[in-house]
């Protein structure tokens, strides 16, 4: 059978992804979190907001592993978040972005069917303009890409799976 | 890693705001050992028609927690099919949604865009009905009738190319 044409396949740098839940004041968290994470320079490179959820909002990101325990005392810090709210920290996640040129639905059945037969987890999925991101264990990173290869036909000239390069905002302020 | 390039931008760039509308936002939920079952369902040839404008989900409780935008017609076909089965452990509708989404020249490798947008709404009524952040965009479904009022806010914490 002919496989699925895909634009293309990236992975991210190994990250950490915290789960934020809880009931009250959910726009005030996400924007307070926010504010405390770029006012230490954090980037976060993953992110989903689901308020109103069984009457409980979820708030998930990912910023790089590096960045793990600062983030981690930024939400412990008193004030940061109201005293109900729970905190989980999932360490060593990684991000797979396919780049469908069509089809979006299939190859997000085909992907939980195949890495469900191989126990690779699925933390958070997103849609962007042209990708469909999973986050995964990045200890099972490349099993996961192995499977994505398995299932779709990759252009011939595909460029490399891995970040190569690290692009970063200065911390010297220019005049514009 | 080699690190490459260095920049600044004082102010976040962005290629400008799109915005869809008519659309509805259906949310379910599968307990995370129906992981396949739910992927099969998801590949059948009968679903491949629909137009998902934003998908995401977000696993927690042991739970896997889906948020699918589709345009109007097809959302309330799904919807009601959705009702039909017994898998899904949450059922959300709302209707009609739109969604706005943008993203930049350095979305993706730097920090401040996520505070930026949910700073600037958080000083408005607009209520946030989910959002996602990825491979270098922002998402976020409104309440339709939210959507210019969300590009005017943005457009003036953002810089939107000319």
């Amino acid at each position: 059978m002919e496989k699925l044409k895909i634009g293309g396949l990236k992975q991210s740098v190994e990250l950490c992804q915290f789960d934020l839940k809880g009931q009250d004041s959910s726009e005030r968290i996400v924007s307070g979190v926010s504010k405390l994470l770029a006012s230490r320079k954090i980037n976060i490179s993953f992110l989903t907001y689901n308020p109103n959820r069984n009457s409980y909002h979820r708030f998930t990101f990912c910023v790089s592993q590096d960045e793990s325990l600062s983030s981690s005392k930024i939400l412990k810090e008193e004030g940061s978040l109201p005293i109900d709210w729970q905190v989980n920290c999932r360490e060593h996640v990684g991000i797979i972005s396919i780049f469908p040129r069509h089809s979006a639905i299939r190859i997000l059945g085909d992907i939980m069917v195949s890495w469900a037969g191989q126990s690779i987890p699925i933390y958070g999925i997103s849609t962007s303009l042209s990708a469909i991101s999973f986050v995964t264990d990045y200890q099972l990173i490349d099993k996961a890409i192995e499977v994505v290869q398995d299932l779709f036909q990759l252009p011939d000239n595909h460029a490399p799976i891995r970040p190569e390069l690290l692009y970063y905002q200065s911390t010297n302020v220019k005049g514009d | 890693m080699e690190t490459i390039a260095v920049y600044w931008e004082s102010r976040i760039k962005t290629y400008g705001f799109q915005g869809v509308n008519d659309l509805a936002f259906i949310e379910f939920s599968y307990p995370l050992h129906e992981m396949r079952s739910l992927g099969e369902i998801l590949s059948n040839d009968e679903l491949q028609a629909l137009t998902p404008k934003f998908i995401m989900a977000q696993e927690l409780d042991h739970e896997i927690s889906f948020v699918f935008c589709l345009p109007g017609k097809e959302g309330r076909d799904f919807h009601v099919s959705l009702e039909k089965t017994s898998g899904p452990s949450h059922h959300r509708y709302i209707y009609p949604v739109g969604i706005i989404f943008f993203h930049g020249p350095h979305f993706g490798d730097r920090y401040g865009i996520a505070d930026a947008t949910f700073s600037t709404l958080s000083k408005t009524d607009i209520k946030i009905i989910a959002s996602g952040c990825s491979s270098s965009s922002v998402f976020l479904v409104l309440l339709q009738d939210d959507i210019a009022k969300a590009e005017k806010v943005l457009a003036q914490t953002f810089d939107v190319a000319k």
